[in-house]
């Protein structure tokens, strides 16, 4: 079940990197179908911090994220004083939440994005209302955990999801099922029907298609 | 089916953390009812987060803090990492209890979007059958609650002096204009007359009597600097 949800997402998500990269590639700042060598490289150094705790790692992540949270912060804070914390913050949080990122839901960017961003909703009420309140993390979930609260929902799309994959065609019902219920591999099915492993392949790739399109037009 | 949505102007804001706390929860919350909204604020904050962090900027002069971010790394490695780790053993309960995000009126049982778990501690006040929670957002210029209407309840009719907010969570309502689903998100303006009745009861989030408070970003508003002179 939990990979016909998160094949879902991930399509939406590379939709959303399609049509953002298109606009970003006037200014030359991103390649489109290529691989972003430093997206990569991000990624890779965020595993080292959350597998190793690798300090050297953190400090190649300090010199590319720091100077531009501090731009961040000078602009949105007014102060290079709260800028300072906001650079201090946003770090530390990224060397104590590291084992929550996970690079399948979203880039190394966005993540600490995330964190600065909250950070600094937090940091403005103090500043402007004098409030030592933490919202910023309910306003926007940031990690792991905090999906592991809404079990409900899944539970509930799960059931939903469970139904739409009875109102498949046959053919393709089966071949979801197979994979995704009983969990046998592409070319266990395709021996046990008896039938290409490409034609395995294109059943599920409709199948999944037409759940997608059942889940979009009833819960978008 | 969600009829009313923010505005992409709106959604942008949130996105980049510029709207005053009761907003924010609106926007929030709305977001966890409509999927599309919640990919629409995915996207922008991927975008967001490539403008601010990936973009190679040809004439990227050197920070000018370059030694004070120097000396916060070089304090990083040697002791706050370290720091850190011995606090993160140190407590080991979960440091993020999950609050009850449900709410009981007048017999009826609701879970609300999650953002909302920490602001229900108060009690409900009420005459007849409307009920109001008012949330601490500690905004001056905002106020901030849920709302009950009982069944076959209405609202006498009232004009605002800003812009109300109101985030249908439950239930269903209906003015002079429409009827109204759960995760509707309408946002009206002085010029606006309205009287809302329900025949089933519902559970709305509203934000009242702000002028162009909560349509502008925070940095447009309020000048920080200014605000700590006070």
């Amino acid at each position: 079940m939990e990979n016909i949800q998160s094949q879902s997402t991930q399509t939406r998500y590379d939709k959303g990197n399609l049509s953002l990269r298109s606009s970003t590639k006037r200014n030359g700042a991103m390649n489109s179908d290529e691989p972003n060598p430093l997206t990569d490289e991000l990624a890779h150094l965020m595993l080292q911090v959350a597998n190793n705790r690798c300090k050297t790692s953190f400090a190649k992540l300090f010199s590319h994220f720091a100077p531009k949270i501090n731009a961040f912060g000078v602009q949105r804070l007014s102060q290079q004083g709260l800028a300072m914390d906001l650079v201090q913050e946003t770090m530390s949080r990224v060397w104590t939440k590291a084992h929550l990122y996970n690079a399948d839901k979203a880039a190394v960017s966005t993540w600490v994005f995330t964190i600065m961003r909250n950070q600094c909703f937090d940091m403005l009420r103090k500043v402007q209302h004098n409030r030592e309140d933490a919202f910023g993390d309910d306003i926007w979930p940031l990690f792991e955990s905090d999906d592991a609260e809404n079990n409900d929902d899944d539970f509930l799309l799960s059931a939903s999801l469970l139904q739409h994959v009875e109102e498949l065609p046959p053919l393709q019902r089966q071949v979801v099922q197979g994979i995704y219920m009983q969990e046998l591999t592409q070319q266990e099915l395709a021996d046990k029907l008896n039938i290409p492993i490409g034609t395995v392949k294109s059943r599920l790739r409709l199948g999944l298609e037409k759940l997608k399109s059942f889940m979009e037009k009833h819960y978008d | 089916m969600i009829n009313y949505h923010p505005d992409q102007h709106l959604l942008s804001l949130h996105a980049k953390g510029e709207l005053p706390l009761s907003m924010s929860i609106a926007i929030s919350a709305h977001a966890e009812l409509c999927a599309h909204c919640q990919q629409q604020l995915e996207q922008m904050t991927i975008a967001l987060s490539e403008q601010q962090f990936e973009q190679v900027n040809a004439s990227q002069h050197v920070s000018e803090h370059a030694a004070d971010l120097d000396s916060l790394l070089g304090q990083f490695l040697s002791s706050t990492l370290d720091n850190l780790d011995a606090d993160d053993n140190a407590e080991q309960a979960p440091n993020t209890v999950p609050g009850d995000n449900s709410v009981t009126i007048k017999g009826q049982h609701y879970v609300l979007p999650r953002v909302f778990r920490k602001q229900i501690n108060a009690s409900w006040q009420g005459i007849g059958k409307v009920s109001r929670l008012r949330l601490d957002t500690g905004e001056p210029q905002a106020r901030a609650s849920l709302l009950h209407i009982a069944a076959n309840g209405e609202i006498p009719e009232h004009t605002h002096k800003g812009s109300e907010l109101t985030l249908l969570l439950a239930g269903e309502f209906s003015d002079c204009y429409n009827t109204y689903k759960p995760g509707d998100f309408m946002l009206l303006d002085q010029d606006h007359e309205h009287s809302p009745k329900t025949t089933e009861g519902c559970l709305c989030y509203t934000i009242v009597d702000a002028p162009l408070y909560f349509t502008k970003g925070i940095s447009k508003l309020l000048n920080p600097i200014g605000d700590l002179l006070y």
